[in-house]
Formats: structure tokens, sequence, C-alpha cells
């Protein structure tokens, strides 16, 4: 059990600048999942933490101990790796029992330990087995096991599910979830898949273009993110923008016209904003009473229907005459989710609302977040 | 059906052309014009034709290719088998041939048969020595290779450093060279006293020891090694060298640990390659010592020794070779499934 601190961490290779000082206090036995879009530098901060790689500037310590300098074996950690990187030419019982023969543990303490280690992760009977005769899930389970048999103050998990298929992974997800409940151990998970980090975490770190952006617990990630980073990469289907200016007494862009008093949430006339609203904070004109404060209708074309079972996704352009990007959420465009019963049709003219309380605006120059909320 | 008469139309010509005169014109012109007649269904026309022994059987060759590759096989191999293992047999040979009847040797098989000659190897000359000789140095100068080739491997492999391709490209020179072009220079070194090594070496130089054999040697076939490691080493995931650093070991324990081992048919194919070319090798050898076998003389200069002033032992030089040959012959068929997949697939699977 260890916390693990995180201090200007910065990472440079030749020209490119993959971790940008980076300060991070991660506390004794708490979830904390790296999330971000490949490439962001989630993966190198964890291989600063672990030692793989050595940060340029910044300090790491691991349950209050400087490890800057500390090779990886010494640091007190162990790691799941996105390929598993089961040692292929070692069995199960080898695979797990490797760290703790290299400490020259006793025999029998090492037999015990690989024992309940592997109850834990129920591996029973195949000791003997080698990595290449297993599935892909029990794969997994053996490097976890790995992971856990020398009771390590931190857990290091890059990408573990990447490349197990999605039954399994949200099989592996929920054993994650139990096995973090038993042992109480700290654990950094990496993943670019924000269900992953919505589902597991304590506290999830978006992370783009080697920045920090926000470190907060998933819900608070979701209804008050930090940024237009944030608010977009957290939350599936991802939240809408309207991009526009501030006018006297609200906002307004091409199409939508948003009523509040500017001087409440400090910005002013003429400055560029982002207003943003997510999917199920739009409804129907006629369901208006649902939102706890609509704002006044707007008037929009129904492009594409999804159905999708619990809900209906459903694309709307602003106007007939806007031209639908492919991913659907271009300028003009708004995606939102209605009841399953909702009764309509591509091609109709609706009207709807948005949710004050849930309207965040950004501003657009820095990408900061305003406010979270027009009430 | 429709495109075979194509390619068997074309197979038929040069056959036709060995074997019988008269069936030329036919065979000539057919290539153009008679491509869909005559050969339209060759089993049909077989029993009618009178064909002599060669034309069926070429016929029948046509008919089943499959034969054809088959007996080409065979040849092939049976060729390469007698090219290969023939000087084999003809030293055994001429090794069996009693001394008297040297001057009468046959090709395939000896005029007298005098086993005892493999045993005179021994009595005349301590040849034993020269092999213990050639076999240690080898084996010291295989281990000294695979060592340094494993640790530069990795580098080369492994790490990414400014200035990797150049040093390279430096450690590739150095075995373009031709080796009799370093042993002017190494042997003034070996023969010079150094007092450091007094303590080690009675005569404190380095001329009739091992240490002068398997250094330069060594050094020689060192690039070969590190090249072909470098290749296996650098095709491990990165992820299996990090987890063994995670879970315990430093850079250096898991290029042993982890990545040695599953490079095994590279690292094999290497020491193979070393083991062979130090153990046969004459120039630096028979040079770096005065000749006798208790000053690590090799196998080869013990097999010279069977040459005198006034006769040539050719029965125990024979001898003497096979029998030089069977370490490395049973070094090969112990490694030969590493070294067969090492220098055919080269890859390592996760």
């Amino acid at each position: 059990m260890a916390s693990v601190k995180l201090e200007g961490i910065t990472k440079r290779y030749e020209d490119v600048t993959a971790v940008d000082n980076m300060s991070l206090e991660i506390e004794d036995g708490e979830f904390v999942t790296f999330v971000g879009p490949s490439g962001c530098g989630k993966s190198t901060t964890m291989e600063t933490i672990a030692g793989l790689t050595l940060p340029t500037e910044g300090t790491i310590e691991i349950g209050g101990r400087d490890v800057t300098d500390l090779p990886p074996k010494d640091r007190g950690i162990s790691m799941v790796f996105q390929n598993i990187a089961l040692f292929p030419h070692m069995d199960v019982y080898d695979n797990i029992s490797f760290g703790l023969r290299l400490r020259k543990y006793d025999q029998e303490e090492i037999d015990r330990r690989v024992q309940e280690a592997a109850d834990i992760v129920q591996l029973e009977g195949m000791m003997d087995r080698m990595p290449k005769e297993m599935s892909g899930g029990q794969r997994q389970r053996v490097a976890i096991a790995r992971a856990i048999v020398r009771n390590p103050g931190a857990f290091l998990m890059d990408e573990p599910l990447a490349n197990l298929d999605a039954e399994l992974r949200v099989h592996m997800r929920t054993q994650l979830q139990r096995l973090h409940r038993e042992l109480d151990t700290t654990i950094i998970y990496v993943t670019h898949d924000q269900a992953q980090a919505m589902t597991m975490s304590d506290r999830i770190a978006v992370i783009d273009g080697g920045v920090l952006q926000q470190v907060a617990p998933p819900l608070e990630c979701y209804n008050e993110p930090a940024n237009l980073f944030v608010a977009g990469f957290i939350g599936s289907p991802a939240m809408n923008f309207l991009e526009g200016e501030v006018i006297d007494g609200g906002f307004e862009s091409e199409y939508t016209q948003i009523d509040f008093d500017p001087e409440t949430h400090g910005v002013t006339p003429g400055q560029d904003l982002t207003v943003g609203i997510r999917p199920e904070d739009v409804f129907l004109a006629e369901d208006s009473r649902k939102a706890a404060s609509p704002t006044k209708a707007f008037d929009a074309v129904v492009d594409v229907i999804e159905p999708m079972g619990k809900e209906v996704n459903a694309y709307l352009l602003f106007d007939r005459d806007v031209e639908a990007s492919a991913e659907g959420r271009g300028e003009g465009q708004l995606l939102i989710n209605l009841a399953p019963d909702t009764d309509i049709e591509e091609g109709d003219d609706i009207r709807i609302v948005m949710d004050r309380e849930n309207v965040h605006l950004f501003d657009r120059a820095s990408g900061d977040a305003i406010t979270h909320s027009l009430e | 059906m429709t495109d075979r008469p194509s390619e068997t139309g074309d197979e038929s010509e040069p056959v036709a052309d060995e074997t019988a005169v008269d069936a030329v014109p036919d065979g000539g012109v057919a290539d153009a014009e008679t491509v869909d007649q005559p050969v339209a269904d060759p089993t049909a026309d077989e029993p009618e034709l009178d064909r002599g022994l060669i034309e069926a059987w070429a016929a029948k060759m046509i008919t089943n290719p499959d034969r054809a590759y088959r007996a080409s096989f065979y040849v092939a191999t049976i060729f390469f088998l007698v090219t290969t293992l023939f000087p084999f047999y003809w030293l055994f040979v001429v090794a069996v041939t009693p001394r008297n009847n040297l001057s009468e040797v046959g090709v395939f098989l000896p005029a007298g048969f005098n086993p005892a000659a493999f045993i005179e190897v021994f009595t005349t000359l301590p040849f034993h020595r020269y092999v213990f000789n050639s076999f240690l140095i080898a084996t010291i100068a295989t281990v000294a290779v695979l060592l340094v080739g494993s640790l530069a491997g990795y580098v080369f492999g492994r790490l990414r450093f400014r200035g990797r391709n150049v040093m390279l490209l430096l450690v590739l020179v150095t075995s373009f060279f031709p080796p009799a072009a370093f042993f002017i220079p190494l042997n003034r070194l070996f023969n010079t006293n150094v007092d450091v090594l007094r303590p080690l070496i009675s005569a404190g130089s380095l001329y009739n020891t091992p240490y002068a054999i398997f250094i330069p040697l060594s050094a020689i076939f060192l690039p070969l090694s590190i090249f072909i490691l470098m290749t296996f080493y650098s095709q491990i995931p990165d992820g299996l060298e990090d987890a063994a650093r995670v879970e315990g070991t430093t850079r250096i324990g898991a290029l042993f640990r982890v990545i040695v081992p599953l490079s095994a048919p590279g690292v094999a194919t290497a020491g193979v390659l070393t083991f062979i070319s130090v153990y046969n090798e004459y120039f630096f050898s028979s040079l770096m010592t005065d000749g006798r076998p208790g000053n690590w003389a090799p196998m080869l200069e013990g097999i010279l020794r069977f040459q005198g002033e006034f006769e040539v032992l050719y029965n125990l030089m024979a001898a003497a070779s096979i029998i030089a040959v069977l370490p490395v012959a049973i070094l090969v068929v112990v490694a030969q499934e590493k070294i067969v997949s090492g220098l055919t697939t080269g890859a390592v699977k996760e």
C-alpha cells in the first residue's frame, strides 16, 4: 500500500514533449485512471512511474520515498501490460513466481503466495500450463496474479483489457473492481476507453497533449468538465458544442439563442463562446416540463434516428440547408437522446428545448469552462 | 482440363528432342496450331502409340507431374548427399588402407583393411591433446563471443541512441578486413613480454598460450554473432523486457533471463557458427604457437604433424581428420533443431 506523488514530471524526446509538467497526488488505496486519446502521454507517464523511462524533469514519490532515480525493480510496484507480456518460455507457476524467485524468497513462502494469488484470480489447476496454451482471459488473469503476488505498494495497469474481446473486457472490468476492493491497493490504470475510466475509478486524470486537463471523480468530470477537451472526451455519445458569441442578454450562434445575464457569468459581449450541452439534456418542446428549467424552443429537422433500445439517438439539423457532416456532429448539427417511445421520424420538423441547468459555457479562446449551469 | 494442353505441350518438347528424333517434326510444329488437337487427351492416345521405354516414362511424367517433382527431388538429394558425404567416405577409405599400400589407394574400396589407424593416431602423437586444445579454445571463444555478442546485440537491437548505426557499421567493418591483415601487429604484440602478465603466464608473453589464439579469433568472429543476435533480440517485444524489469531484474538480468532464452535459435546459430569457425581455424592457430601440443597447438597442427621428413602418413592424417570432425558433428546434431529454425525463420512469436 502506498501513495504515489508526481511533481512537475516532464518527459521530452528530442523535440517532442510527451509529458508536460505533470503534478498529481494519488492517495493510498485509490484507483486512479489516466485517460486520453492515443499519444496523449498517459502511457509515458505510467512508464515514468514504473521507472521504465526516466523523466526529463520532476520527481516521483511512492509511499513517501523518492524513487525518481531508482530502477523499476526497487520501486515496490507491479505492472500489468497491454500485450499481457507473460514470459512465453515459462509455465504459469514460473511466470507468477518470477519476481519472488528473483527476490530469493524461500520455497515454502513462494508456494504459499503463488497459491494465494492464483486463488484470487481463479487459476486453480493451471499451474503447469504454458501461456500459449491458454485463452486471452486466462493469460490476463495470470498476468494479474503475477502482479499481485508480490504485494506491491501500487499496481500499474497499462490498458490491460485492450486486447480482450468485448464480452471478456466487461467481465474483467468487474473482476478488477472486485480485486481492488479485496486488496485495497493503490491502482493506477491507463486506458483510452472512457467507459472503463468512468466505471472503475475513484478519480479520473484526463490527459491531452501531455498536459493534465482535469483530475476529479468520474461524475465530476462528466458533470463539471474543466474545459472543452474534457467535456468532449468524457461521455458517450459526446457533448454537443455550439459556437457563437456573447451578446447583450445572452449567447447567440448561427441557429440558436440562449438568454442569460453575461455579467453573472463574468463574460463580456463580443467574447467568443462555446456552449456545451449533453445529448440527454435536450428535450422536445412538448416535453419541456422534463427539463428543470427549459430554454426557449429552437426549430430543428430530424436527420437520422438511431434506436438504441433503452433510448433513441436523434441527429438533428438546425436548418434543412445544413450540410450534414459524416460524424453527424458538425456546425448546425445536434445529437439528442430521447425516450424510446418518442414519436418522431426522419425528416420531421420538430421544436426542441435545452435544460438551462445543464448548459455549459466555455471560453473558446482558452477552452476553459466558465459555468456548468445557467441557473 | 482446358488449360492442360498448353502446359503439357510446352513440357513435352525437350523430352521429344532428347529421346526420339522422328518425334521432333511433330512436336516442333505442335506449339502453334495443334495445341488443342493431339495433346488434348494424352492418356487416351497412350496405349496406341508404340513408345520406347524413355518415351513412355516421359509421357507418364507429363500426365503426372508430381512424379516428376518427386523424381527430381530424389536426384537432387542424392547428388548433394554424394558430394558432401563421399569425401568422408574416401577419407575413411584412405584411413583404413595399410601404410604399405598407401601408394595404391582405391577410390571406392581400400587396398587392405587396417582399422588400427584410428588407434595409431593417438599412439604416434598425442593427437587427443591437439583435439582437446582446439576444443577448449573453441569453447572459450564461443562463450566469450556469445557473452559479448549478447551485450552488444542487446544494445544495437533494442536501444535507440545517437550514432547507433555508425557504431554498428564500425563493428561490422572489422569483419570486412582479411584476418591476415591483423596478423603481424598481433604477433608482435603477443610476443612482447608484458610484466603485468608474468604472474599469470610464465613467459610473460601471450605466445604459446590459448589466449593468443582465442582472443584474436573471438574478435574476428564477433561481428557476425553481434549481427545475428541483434536481429533476434530486436524482435522480442518490449513488454516482456519491461515486465522482467518491473518484476525484479536489471536490464542485464532481463537480457539473460528472458531475451536470450526466447532467442535460443539465434543464440544456437551464432554459437555453432563461432565454434565451428574457431575449431577449424588454421591461420592464427598455427602461427600463434610453436606447434607443440603442450603449447596449445590446435587440432589442424596435429594433423599436419603426421607429415614427416621422409614419409607422409596419409592414412593417419585421414583417420585424424575423421576423429577431429566428430566433436563438431555431435555438436551440430545436438543443436540442429535450433539452428535450422534459427537460419530459416528468425522470427520469435510472443
